[in-house]
């Protein structure tokens, strides 16, 4: 079973494609040039007291999941059991999901550290899950989920991609954007919150980390007051309650084992210490919704910049750019479902066309939040899969004419859209042979380029990228896959690692965008 | 078991009667408790509009509703011009009010407060927001006694409470710069680091409590937490919208006093003679685009 290209960017006269955990360069005649592998070691991760080479299925265990830091010790335990079932004591004590763990054969064991919110394996597959890059394609800026790092890469405009830096987020980066300058990456996550990073990083000195520390207390420009961010300064737990505010027995009692439990967690303010250079690079957070965020775009006008970000509960705020991020302009409110994908054409600079889990498409001047037009994409979906209920947009790419290519997940066609400064049309429906499609870009008006899940279909004949292109002759739209594909695997056991998802696995990885939808909605 | 039962059957037999009686006694809160907390994050079975433009205050405020309103003359000014034939027909204005809520208390609780303020400013729309279910439910009960019982002066009209998590769907319900006041009383002070995302005061939220804020207005805030007002404090101050109000100024505005001994959780702190610790902040005017 091959791993579909999952992710397409053009950048130039290049076009990287994102393959599970690779990225691969192709020329604008698609023809493979190099490809960029997820590193099996993670090099930021600290070299504790396991030795993990015998663990290549979980190569960044604790990045991973790198919950409280006094659970760290215990999950690095789990880690190594993971990766060897043999070893099946360990020094974990008090824990909520390991009390049965001594004595059970490995699957159980597997089990329980999956509940315990461990090691997923399926989860320990760093699918990339956002690709941007600069506009002057010098730079690709990635983010991988499981273990949500961001990735920048250095391109050399011939397709040769160098690995900068790897920075490791507090929470999942759901959707990254650059500023206009191309110096400073924002990324929204899973938390609701939007970090600023510089795109290039100064190597961590002493001197940096002493700014990290200092712009964590709040700053009137930037947002870092957020005890979560990793970058604070650990402070050794105090309890916040006092005699005076708590009233029954058993609360003072509770009060009484806090101070307790005080003293033990100062100890551990050292271990935390370690814990905190790990992640001791510049990040501001500028803005945040008390939601999952889906999207974030920035946008221009008049040598401005704004933010522009969606999340999960149906909103679009418009911040402006990063000096006065915390001045929210407007909202464009009208979803009634997640938004799942915002989406700027270069020729209309001042709208912003919007999609997600509603049966249209909306278009907003996003400056002042206005409606400019929906557009029905249901009934359009509903002629290729006649027993559609609902969609869920997972892709807008625009082109610079004003044509939009929308991919609805799970849906075999691609569906292209024209916007003037007053409509918004649907302009025509290309049904795609065998598979889904998973992204789409434009390599010119009339060409584009599809990347397919072909494990969807009976037949696993089907080519993961094919070219469609309009015959000016008889308008349709031709379909010829892509040759001279890189062999999967390419090379070396990290390769055929990354194909052994389960089928089950890689559709949990790849559709991600029906799973926005609230359950409420079913009933 | 048994017990649990006994109580829901007590807790219904009462509702019922009050639906029956209507209005004559105020409700006893024992049949309206619920758990002190509930998680923002968690998608409630919520009802809130798509935006403020669609929201039906007139059933929370039914004597501040346009009479004669033109018949439905404008949906397309509320929606743009949404000009695309095949989508869905505009959604039907809702009943519009003479004038909008200007005042909020988010995480009314049982309403101590709301029923305080509103005759304190019988022409201001005062609104109560709570995320739990039966406390709403009693706030509700509460003021359609209050104002059957003041029918003759009026009061209590300007009262309202409304279900809703604030921290999602502020912007759901309120225009840009529609309020001019407030009021976060006794917030839930969620000790533990981790759940500090889920404090009603954060500097990413204060963002949207500008956003509906009017320059000028103000947030109130008390706690008993002397950390929790800490925590406020330093965030509004760390918040380049908000700055906070002397104390001269804080201790002259009779709403002050109000929210001193009129909340239901400050009464609690009174009788306990814990500390109220109280702060205001003012909206500064918009940024200037640099």
């Amino acid at each position: 079973m091959a791993l579909p290209y999952h992710m397409l960017k053009a950048c130039g006269g290049i076009v990287f494609a994102a393959q599970g955990t690779d990225i691969h360069s192709f020329s604008s005649d698609l023809k493979h040039i190099s490809t960029w592998k997820y590193p099996v070691k993670a090099v930021e991760e600290p070299s504790d007291a396991t030795p993990d080479v015998q663990a290549p299925p979980t190569p960044e265990g604790p990045p991973a999941k790198r919950r409280r830091t006094e659970n760290g010790a215990e999950e690095k335990a789990a880690d190594v059991e993971a990766a060897t079932p043999e070893a099946t004591t360990n020094g974990r004590g008090k824990g909520k999901g390991n009390n049965n763990n001594n004595n059970n054969n490995n699957n159980n064991n597997n089990n329980n550290n999956n509940k315990a919110g461990v090691i997923n394996i399926s989860n320990e597959k760093p699918f990339i899950n956002c690709l941007v890059a600069t506009t002057d394609g010098r730079h690709l800026v990635a983010a991988t989920g499981s273990d949500k790092t961001i990735w920048v890469l250095e391109h050399d405009g011939a397709g040769n991609l160098k690995q900068l830096s790897q920075r490791a987020m507090p929470k999942r980066p759901c959707s990254l954007t650059l500023t206009a300058t191309n110096t400073t990456i924002l990324s929204a996550d899973k938390f609701g919150d939007v970090y600023a990073l510089p795109l290039l990083i100064t190597p961590p000195s002493a001197e940096t980390n002493e700014d990290n520390s200092s712009a964590s207390t709040p700053t009137p420009v930037s947002l870092v007051s957020r005890s979560a961010t990793p970058a604070a300064p650990i402070v050794p737990f105090k309890p916040q309650a006092d005699p005076s505010t708590v009233h029954t027995k058993r609360n003072l009692k509770a009060l009484e084992n806090q101070k307790i439990s005080m003293e033990l967690s100062l100890k551990q303010a050292a271990a935390g210490q370690a814990n905190e250079g790990k992640s001791g690079f510049e990040h501001t957070l500028i803005l945040g919704h008390v939601s999952m965020l889906t999207a974030i775009t920035t946008v221009q006008q008049d040598g401005r910049e704004w933010i522009v970000t969606a999340d999960r509960d149906e909103h679009i705020r418009v911040s402006r750019g990063v000096p006065q991020a915390y001045f929210i302009e407007n909202f464009c409110l009208g979803h009634e479902d997640f938004v799942s994908r915002l989406c700027v054409v270069p020729e209309y600079p001042n709208l912003l066309l919007s999609g997600g889990g509603d049966d249209d498409l909306f278009l907003w001047k996003w400056k002042g939040g206005q409606l400019v037009a929906r557009a029905d994409l249901l009934s359009h979906v509903k002629k290729v899969v006649p027993e559609a209920e609902k969609l869920a947009v997972s892709r807008l790419v625009a082109f610079s004419s004003g044509v939009v290519a929308v991919v609805c997940e799970r849906v075999p066609a691609i569906f292209l859209y024209k916007l003037t400064e007053t409509t918004l049309t649907h302009v025509e429906t290309i049904p795609v042979g065998d598979g889904t499609p998973l992204d789409v870009e434009f390599l010119s008006e009339s060409k584009l380029l599809v990347g397919i899940d072909n494990n969807t279909t009976t037949s696993n004949t089907a080519a993961p990228l094919i070219v469609l292109e309009k015959e000016v002759s008889s308008s349709t739209w031709k379909q010829t896959p892509v040759q001279g594909l890189p062999a999967t695997p390419p090379s070396g056991d990290d390769g055929e690692e990354a194909t052994k998802v389960s089928p089950e696995e890689l559709q949990k990885l790849l559709y991600t965008t029906e799973s926005l939808r609230k359950l409420s909605d079913f009933d | 078991m048994g017990v649990k039962k006994n109580k829901r059957q007590k807790r219904e037999e009462y509702r019922a009667s009050m639906r029956e009686e209507g209005v004559a006694t105020l409700p006893r809160k024992k049949f309206y408790r619920q758990r002190a907390h509930a998680n923002p994050f968690s998608d409630h079975q919520l009802v809130y509009p798509p935006c403020p433009e669609q929201m039906d205050w007139s059933t929370l405020y039914p004597d501040y509703v346009v009479q004669d309103d033109e018949p439905e003359a404008a949906p397309g000014a509320a929606e743009g011009e949404a000009n695309q034939e095949t989508t869905t027909p505009a959604p039907v204005r809702p009943k519009r009010l003479t004038q909008d809520v200007e005042v909020a208390d988010i995480g009314c609780g049982f309403g101590g407060l709301l029923v305080a303020l509103a005759p304190v400013m019988p022409e201001t729309l005062v609104l109560g927001l709570e995320i739990r279910v039966s406390v709403t439910q009693f706030v509700e009960d509460r003021i359609k006694v209050l104002r059957h019982q003041n029918k003759d002066t009026g009061l209590y009209r300007n009262a309202g409470v409304l279900r809703a998590n604030t921290m999602k769907f502020m912007p759901n319900f309120f225009k840009q710069g529609q309020l001019s006041k407030i009021f976060i009383c006794f917030p839930d002070p969620h000790f533990k680091a981790r759940k500090h995302k889920q404090r009603i005061v954060s500097t990413t939220l204060n963002s949207e409590y500008a956003y509906v804020l009017k320059p000028g207005g103000i947030v109130y805030t008390i706690t008993d937490v002397p950390d929790l007002h800490g925590w406020m404090v330093q965030h509004f101050e760390a918040h380049p919208m908000f700055e906070r109000v002397g104390e001269e100024e804080q201790e002259a505005d009779p709403l002050v006093e109000i929210m001193r001994t009129a909340t239901e959780e400050g009464k609690k702190v009174e009788r306990n003679k814990g500390q109220k610790h109280v702060a205001l902040f003012r909206r500064l005017p918009d940024p200037v685009l640099p």
